[in-house]
């Protein structure tokens, strides 16, 4: 068992907001704390993208790097975890994070006043006894446990959002990538912001005044 | 030269060097040597431990991939 | 490491972030608004509740009440009650708590996933903005009362307004969120009140579908199933947000498009859909029928329709060939609907070579005044194309809320009985005798035969029905003196302004829903008493099952006792039947059963058996609760592609046993999962064309040719529908049982009890009971036969209207005058006044009316403001920026205060607002109006606060998505 990864496929995120709300249903997280949120780019013209973005749970978490009170930790899998008991909610985790995943469920405020510090747990629950009352008020369902996987992912309308070990994650969005037809081209200039559909619709055109 | 002249020199460059070993014994240094600091919060159990799966982490690892078919529709549609 | 800076490093990061701010759209997506953290209101309840607020060690109290962990849990199936689709969901109930919400992976139409409604639908279980109890306006205020006072008050006011003034003088609008069973009960009940003034959503959603469907080929549904889209090679939508309306069919669709499929979009806006198409193209709105009829005009012009199709099972496809030909040309095309000729050609082509091509449409076809012409156009496309009654083709029409095709079938419509089988004598007497009622009785309730068999005024036009000069109302009852909001909104109809005139002028106003909608404060704003708040159960508080939009019916367990005093709509019908004195007759055939509270419950179960007894039309008879049971049970042995289950207890059968399931349960018809499929054998779900418009017409047969029918049946040619004079005509009377023959005899196939007709014609022969003829591509029962552009009564363009005018006014139409020639001859000119073209449609994170959705805090956080979205240009020249408050005016002079969107998902001259709003009235909050603790988190103005005027020339369908505003700065 690798580690545990999220994976968004752009192509197929509609923006429906259902990881969104799956999050919010699992953990009962309060209005003004988001763990996951889905960012859309070009919005409204030809090329618009969405992507679901919570913690990514990082090899080399830059929240985990700067937190004073050291009370980040990362498991065997990978999922990055913290204390809440230990958290002073200076938010530096939240200046440190590329992905904006630390939220504060007193929003912006003065020093000491913003609250502790909440995230995604990769349906991980928190360092609590395993599916205690304790465990979920802090920190959410404990999924894992259960041998199950995140609620986002698995709700996902179009399961553009996937979840789980990294190779399992790695094989199913790699059989998307062929049937799609850009093979090892997927990354790169070539087939970002629809190159990659372009480059099929010159082929089409060009085998069909081959064929006439 | 006088003597006097020769001898002021020659305290200057000794004092001069004593002053270069001397520094050279109390630098400090510049660069921040970064260490991960230790995680100081309370445990967390391995999700494989206690409840469902008893500590059995290979029946674990084999649920989890079980219930990873659900993320993958071509599992159902060929 | 981190803390280690390299100059290369941090230079890098500069360019890549500028280059990225270029890449980035300029213009502000919605989800920029959650940026302005929340509204208060939410925030406050449930922070407190929880230790996130203070430094120290995190206090972990459990909450007052149930344990997650305590009691032991049980898995309740349901479905979501939020759109057609019908995503199943498994609910973890802990003593008697909803605690978890957990996929299902095993169902072969959602497989697990969910959109943002469908993944909150736990929140129904806190309910914390419900109406809790019954509640009654007293001198502008709600205020509490008991079920009793509520019950007899409004009893005995409409029974006064029954002896005043006639059954007909009450509106019950019914709903398409109640189960089968429900929607069924409340036929019954109105007629047994005795009147047919009752509705539902179908009529400002797909109306114009069933009519101009139907009309063309037999049955007016969505032919094929979101799961067969994934057959296709090539998929239309033309004024359908799938991404947003449906999101979950998008995973059979992006599966498809995965595989080869070309997805073409046509909208006036670029829609989420748009953004995953190969193709968009901009149509102005309401000009479908250029556009449709265009892209004839290359497929003729090409030769690439289907001519062995078209002869076999198409009648009157040469006339429309020859009038696309004369009329549709590219130049008139582009000057109607403003699409260049090589889009079209290029669509046209990319339909016509990746078949079997499938189209879907939804609101921006059915919502014109000529909505019953656009949908024919389309149904016409794709007869021309032969993709009807081929996997992977069709017509896919998604529905809207999660059981408004079970409520079209067999619920509360004003023009029919259940099962479409319309107001005729013949039909009065068949329900009559399933019901178990004595037919002279039922006639006895209503004022008069003529009336009984008249169709009622529509809830688009309710208001009419109130407001408008009594003499011109044809009932003697003249106006509405009350009407019952059961289940509906009353933001999704039209006009709102003279709405909240309507309501002040209404004896009495009940709404039954389990929020109380804006109805409540509505009717709040502008009386002081008179209105009376019912609280009902949702869908996760009872059991009964619901139609899908491809035609499945699943079936839902009960996940949680009724919250606070809510009871099931059933229940409460049950109440009232008794108060208004025939309680025995509305549950003859229907066994009794006590709730937790002592109530009587009418049984679902009973219920449904007794839709099974008479639904012989669209085959709502072989679904018993035990088989559809046993589905919801087996949901993994079902194939996705083709829903038929392989092995395992169901064997052969198709999901949900789509209708139509022919025949009794124990004949155990599979269902049908594609209409009209003649590749299959009629008892493996396959068919043909009904013939229900004759066998002959202008001299041409109407039947189908010789050789078309479906596989295997032994009447290979077109033959007309089954009744006792055929089947005696072909020798197979004898293959009846006595008990049949007794019960069929001088029956059809639709009015013999005993099903033994559909048995023989199907189980022994192989053929459909319905006949085989074939699809009119000329309706000539239709205003317009051959479907006509016509520009909507509120045109952007006046010359246009000149070349392209409405109809003439109808006098009596659905017992209301109707205006089309006459209005758009007075508003002609006012698009100078009003230059842009204002329309409406959905967000994913809300659901009709809104006042449910709007009231669940997980989904209300993300779209916390009404908006309106505008183009660059639009915005400059009337000099507002992306943010700020506008004023929307539309010529009714009622103005909404929304923020404006400034992007170019629209073109310059459109502006679209959602219409999921409600509890702003032209710039007022109305959270004062509401009862104290159950108003919606979200509020905002209602789009139909500011529509106007404009009906659908066949069902009254109101023309939502085209009417003239004009925008400025707040």
């Amino acid at each position: 068992m690798g580690r545990m990864k999220f994976l968004c496929d752009a192509e197929r995120c509609i923006e429906c907001n259902g990881c969104v709300t799956a999050c919010k249903n699992e953990h009962e997280v309060p209005w003004g704390v988001n763990r996951r949120r889905v960012v859309t780019m070009n919005d409204g013209v030809p090329g618009e993208r969405s992507i679901s973005v919570a913690c990514m749970h990082c090899s080399d978490a830059p929240c985990m790097a700067v937190c004073p009170t050291d009370c980040f930790y990362k498991t065997e899998d990978g999922v990055v975890l913290h204390d809440k008991d230990k958290c002073i909610g200076c938010g530096y985790c939240f200046y440190a994070c590329p992905f904006g995943a630390p939220q504060f469920p007193n929003g912006p405020a003065a020093f000491g006043a913003r609250g502790k510090m909440d995230k995604c747990t990769f349906c991980a629950g928190g360092p609590e006894e395993t599916g205690s009352a304790a465990e979920y008020e802090k920190y959410g369902s404990n999924r894992l446990a259960q041998g199950k996987l995140p609620l986002c992912a698995e709700m996902c309308s179009t399961k553009a959002l996937i979840a789980g070990d990294a190779d399992v994650v790695a094989n199913i969005f790699r059989e998307r990538v062929l049937r799609r037809g850009t093979g090892a081209e997927v990354w790169g200039w070539d087939a970002a912001y629809g190159g990659g559909e372009r480059k099929q619709e010159r082929k089409q055109e060009r085998k069909r005044e081959g064929q006439s | 030269m006088s003597t006097g002249k020769l001898k002021s020199i020659a305290l200057a460059t000794l004092a001069g060097a004593a002053l270069l070993g001397l520094s050279a014994c109390s630098e400090v240094p510049q660069v921040t040597v970064y260490e991960q600091g230790q995680y100081r919060g309370k445990t967390d159990a391995r999700p494989w431990e206690g409840g469902e799966f008893k500590g059995d982490r290979a029946a674990w690892e084999k649920a989890l991939k079980e219930r990873s078919r659900g993320q993958n529709e071509y599992n159902r549609i060929q | 490491m981190l803390t280690k800076k390299s100059a290369t490093a941090a230079t890098s990061a500069r360019r890549l972030r500028g280059a990225a701010a270029r890449q980035l759209g300029q213009t502000m997506d919605r989800r920029a608004f959650l940026k302005r953290s929340g509204l208060g209101v939410g925030a406050g309840a449930l922070a407190t509740q929880l230790p996130y607020n203070f430094i120290g060690a995190a206090d972990a109290a459990a909450p007052a009440g149930v344990s997650r962990a305590e009691g032991k849990a049980e898995i309740r199936r349901t479905v979501c009650t939020h759109c057609s689709v019908g995503c199943a969901a498994d609910a973890v109930v802990r003593n008697g708590v909803w605690v978890h919400q957990e996929p299902v992976f095993d169902s072969p139409i959602n497989l697990g996933s969910h959109c943002a409604k469908g993944a909150a639908l736990r929140e129904h279980g806190h309910g914390e903005y419900r109406l809790k109890y019954p509640m009654k306006l007293v001198d502008g205020k709600y205020q509490k009362i008991s079920w009793e006072q509520a019950l007899n008050e409004v009893g005995d006011r409409l029974l006064k307004i029954r002896e005043e003034s006639g059954p007909d003088a009450v509106y019950f609008i019914g709903s398409s969120k109640h189960n089968n069973e429900q929607a069924y009960l409340l036929r019954k009940f109105v007629s047994f009140w005795g009147t047919n003034n009752t509705d539902h959503q179908a009529r400002i959603c797909h109306s114009t579908t069933v009519a101009g469907v139907a009309n063309t080929w037999g049955y007016g549904a969505m032919t094929n199933s979101y799961n067969d889209m994934q057959n296709a090679k090539a998929m239309l939508f033309i004024g359908s947000n799938a991404a947003e309306a449906h999101p979950v069919s998008l995973l059979h669709i992006l599966h498809a498009k995965e595989n080869g499929a070309k997805m073409i979009v046509v909208d006036p806006r670029f829609t989420r859909t748009a953004a995953k198409a190969h193709q968009y193209i901009r149509i102005r709105s309401g000009t479908d029928v250029p556009f449709l009829f265009g892209l004839l005009y290359h497929i003729f012009q090409n030769g690439w329709e289907d001519k062995q199709y078209i002869d076999d099972r198409v009648f009157g496809m040469d006339k429309i060939r020859e009038e696309v030909l004369a009329k549709w040309t590219p130049d008139k095309v582009e000057e109607a609907c403003g699409v260049p000729a090589e889009q079209m050609l290029l669509a046209a082509r990319t339909m016509a070579e990746n078949r079997p091509s499938t189209i879907v449409w939804c609101m921006g076809q059915t919502q014109h005044s000529i909505g019953n012409a656009m949908v024919r156009a389309s149904c016409i496309l794709q007869l021309a194309l032969g993709n009807i009654g081929k996997s992977g083709g069709g017509a896919n029409i998604f529905r809207g809320h999660d059981n408004v095709q079970g409520a079209t079938d067999v619920g509360p419509n004003p023009d029919s009985l259940p099962g479409y089988y319309g107001l005729a004598t013949g039909s009065w007497k068949h329900w009559a005798n399933v019901w178990g009622v004595d037919y002279e009785w039922v006639k006895g309730r209503y004022v008069s035969q003529e009336l009984m068999e008249k169709s009622g005024i529509t809830v688009s036009r309710w208001i009419d029905g109130v407001l408008e000069n009594k003499d011109l109302i044809d009932q003697p009852a003249g106006n509405l003196r009350a009407v019952v909001y059961w289940g509906h909104a009353p933001n999704s109809q039209t006009r709102g302004a003279e709405m909240v005139e309507a309501m002040k002028k209404l004896d009495t106003l009940v709404v039954i829903d389990p929020y109380p909608s804006a109805t409540a404060a509505m009717a709040a704003m502008v009386r002081k008493d008179g209105v009376y708040l019912l609280p009902a159960c949702t869908q996760f508080e009872t059991h009964g099952s619901a139609t899908a939009s491809n035609r499945s019916i699943q079936w839902r367990e009960k996940v949680i006792e009724p919250l606070f005093e809510s009871k099931p709509d059933h229940t409460i019908m049950y109440a009232f039947a008794k108060k208004f004195g025939w309680a025995e007759q509305f549950v003859k055939n229907i066994k009794l059963e006590k709730d937790a509270q002592g109530w009587d419950e009418p049984s679902i179960e009973d219920t449904l058996r007794e839709i099974n007894r008479g639904t012989w039309t669209i085959g709502y008879t072989g679904q018993s609760p035990e088989r559809l049971k046993l589905h919801m049970k087996n949901m993994h042995t079902f194939d996705v592609k083709t829903l038929k289950a392989v092995g395992g207890p169901c064997d052969g059968e198709y999901f949900g046993l789509p209708w139509p399931c022919y025949g009794t349960p124990e004949m155990k018809h599979p269902g049908t999962p594609n209409l009209y499929d003649t590749s299959k054998h009629v008892m493996d779900g396959g068919g043909n064309f009904r013939a229900n418009f004759g066998v002959e017409k202008d001299g041409v047969s109407l039947l189908a040719g010789a050789g078309s029918a479906s596989k295997g049946a032994d009447l290979q040619m077109g033959y007309p529908e089954f009744d006792h004079v055929l089947l005696k005509k072909l020798g197979w009377w004898d293959e009846l049982t006595d008990a049949e023959k007794a019960a069929a005899e001088g029956k059809n196939w639709k009015t013999d009890p005993s099903g033994g007709i559909i048995r023989v014609a199907m189980k022994n022969h192989g053929c459909h009971p319905f006949g085989n003829a074939k699809a009119r591509a000329v309706v000539w029962n239709f205003p317009d036969p051959i479907p006509q552009h016509r520009e909507p009564i509120y045109s952007p363009r006046p010359d246009l209207v000149a070349k392209y005018p409405t109809h003439d006014d109808k006098m009596k139409f659905w017992r209301l005058p109707t205006l089309y020639k006459s209005m758009q001859e007075k508003v002609k000119d006012i698009s100078k006044d009003y230059p842009l073209v204002m329309t409406s449609g959905r967000l994913v994170e809300y659901e009709g009316g809104g006042e449910e959705t709007r009231s669940n805090p997980w989904l209300a956080e993300l779209q916390q403001e009404m908006f309106a979205e505008v183009n660059p240009k639009d915005a400059n020249d009337a000099g507002f920026r992306n943010g700020e408050y506008i004023w929307v005016e539309s010529p009714t002079k009622a103005r909404l205060k929304v923020r404006a969107q400034v992007t170019q998902r629209v073109a310059p001259g459109t502006v679209f607002l959602p219409f999921h709003f409600s509890g702003w009235w032209q710039g007022k909050d109305m959270l004062e109006f509401y009862p104290a603790g159950a108003a919606p988190v979200v509020r905002g103005e209602a789009v139909n606060t500011a529509t106007t005027y404009g009906y659908d020339s066949v069902t009254m369908m109101q023309e939502t998505k085209t009417t003239l505003c004009r925008v400025s700065k707040a």
